[in-house]
């Protein structure tokens, strides 16, 4: 869902269904030209060479639900509800998203 | 992924909208160097009355980012004489930029290396006039540079910052300049350049520039020095035969537009002062635009087109330069001809010489 990024096996916050997530303070991002780009801040943002990320469709749809006020299981749903999707068949890519997003330290869990 | 990599960038580049800029923070350096064409005192008052505040440089910033920009280079000058540099970095970095440095490094302090070890620039370039005292203290003109300028690079290395070099060919370094390169490269795996390339003073300064042009190495040492360099120079060679350098002859005839070049096109720059440019190099009264009076959008909008419409009429550049198969090996551009003569639209006998040996060297006719 993130493109370009390698695996970093960081340990991160558990995430659950239950959490709500939201864009971290160690990176910025911006939409430019219909991109999600995500913009590291601090150092030890996912790879040393890679100097920002961009999103594919998907992730791109996960991450413009990340409200901060919506769980993960509420974002599943409104992306079922929106892309006709099977119930519940959502929940597995949005918390597999947020689990590497969260231990890349891209997203941060509130609360 | 490098931004270069981004689909966005040429998306930007299709809407015609500017992904990078540079902002000289100051034209103000702690270092004298002989060859600079903007360098004045650190203590100059009226230079510092002049210099963008942080509320304005962050207000120029947004409205880039707000337009696409995503690249940033905070030069000068040195930037790090600038009590607010950390300000202003962070804040240019928090907008959404990646933000990059030109230093000599001499005023690197430990907060700077923490600065950047925690909140890392895409990258610092640092300038190399020399790798002894005597040599690097003969450019500069200020004794205890090269001591500042090492402990710098060590504050740097220590804080596991990486940093680029460049490295100037000048008559006062050129004895010393293999070791300058070699000083270079045992510090960095990143890169290193040089550039033999001397133009003149921004503020045009006549004693200055006479000081410059006595800098300037000779055509045929300065195209000893590229071939020396096998990089370089294979770029050089590379270019030709990919028909990227060698214009064919006669592309230009009849033509009498001023810009052919990338300037105004993806990038422009903001002088300390506020002042609009379409490159670094570009300060001809009639191209400039005072972001103090007007805003960004339209400077981008409104006078980057009105400027690259302009025309040459000088029959001396329209007989010799605008037909001329060798103009990209040529240092000579409307910003460069500005800064040797006045005029953008003017012939200059130095870098015609330099492109000439250039040609020899590659075994083209000129």
């Amino acid at each position: 869902m993130i493109d370009d990024m390698k695996a970093e096996d960081v340990s991160g916050p558990e995430v659950t269904l239950e959490s709500i997530c939201v864009p971290s303070d160690a990176v910025v991002f911006r939409e430019i030209e219909g991109d999600v780009i995500i913009v590291p801040l601090v150092a030890g943002i996912g790879d040393a060479d890679d100097e920002l990320y961009t999103l594919n469709e998907t992730g791109k749809a996960i991450w413009q639900k990340l409200d901060g006020r919506r769980t993960l299981a509420e974002v599943a749903a409104a992306l079922t509800d929106e892309y006709q999707a099977a119930p519940g068949g959502l929940e597995a890519d949005v918390l597999g998203f947020a689990v590497e997003m969260t231990k890349r330290r891209i997203l941060a869990v509130r609360g | 992924m490098t931004v270069q990599a981004l689909p966005l960038w040429s998306k930007l580049a299709a809407k015609g909208a500017p992904h990078a800029f540079d902002l000289e923070l100051t034209a103000r350096c702690n270092n004298d160097c002989r060859h600079c064409y903007i360098n004045l005192p650190s203590g100059d008052a009226t230079a510092a009355a002049a210099e963008l505040g942080l509320d304005e440089i962050l207000g120029i910033g947004r409205e880039a980012v707000d337009m696409g920009a995503v690249w940033c280079l905070l030069t000068g000058g040195e930037p790090l004489l600038r009590a607010d540099f950390g300000d202003i970095y962070l804040g240019l970095k928090r907008l959404g930029l990646l933000v990059g440095v030109f230093t000599n490094a001499c005023l690197v302090t430990p907060a700077h290396a923490e600065l950047f070890r925690a909140y890392p620039p895409r990258d610092i370039e640092v300038s190399v006039y020399g790798v002894t005292r005597e040599t690097y203290e003969a450019v500069t003109r200020r004794p205890g540079s090269h001591a500042a300028f090492l402990r710098g690079l060590d504050l740097l290395a220590e804080a596991g910052v990486k940093v680029r070099f460049k490295a100037m060919a000048l008559r006062s370094n050129l004895g010393e300049f293999a070791e300058i390169a070699a000083f270079c490269r045992e510090r960095t795996a990143d890169f290193y350049r040089f550039d033999p390339l001397l133009h003149g003073r921004f503020d045009g300064d006549a004693v200055r520039n006479a000081e410059i042009e006595a800098e300037r190495l000779p055509p045929e040492e300065l195209v000893a020095l590229e071939r020396a360099d096998p990089e370089r120079f294979g770029a050089l060679e590379r270019g030709c035969t990919d028909g990227m350098v060698f214009q064919p002859s006669g592309e230009h005839d009849g033509c009498d537009h001023l810009f052919h070049c990338g300037a105004g096109q993806g990038s422009f720059t903001v002088g300390y002062d506020g002042t609009f440019r379409l490159c670094s190099s570009l300060c001809h009264p009639d191209t400039v635009y005072d972001l103090r009076r007007g805003t960004l959008r339209e400077a981008w909008v409104e006078w980057v087109p009105h400027v690259r419409d302009l025309r040459g009429s000088d029959p001396e550049f329209l007989q010799k330069c605008r037909r001329c198969s060798l103009v990209d090996l040529c240092l000579w551009c409307p910003a460069h001809a500005a800064l040797e003569t006045g005029s953008m639209d003017a012939w200059v006998d130095y870098f015609c010489r330099v492109a000439h040996a250039r040609a020899g060297a590659l075994g083209i006719d000129g």
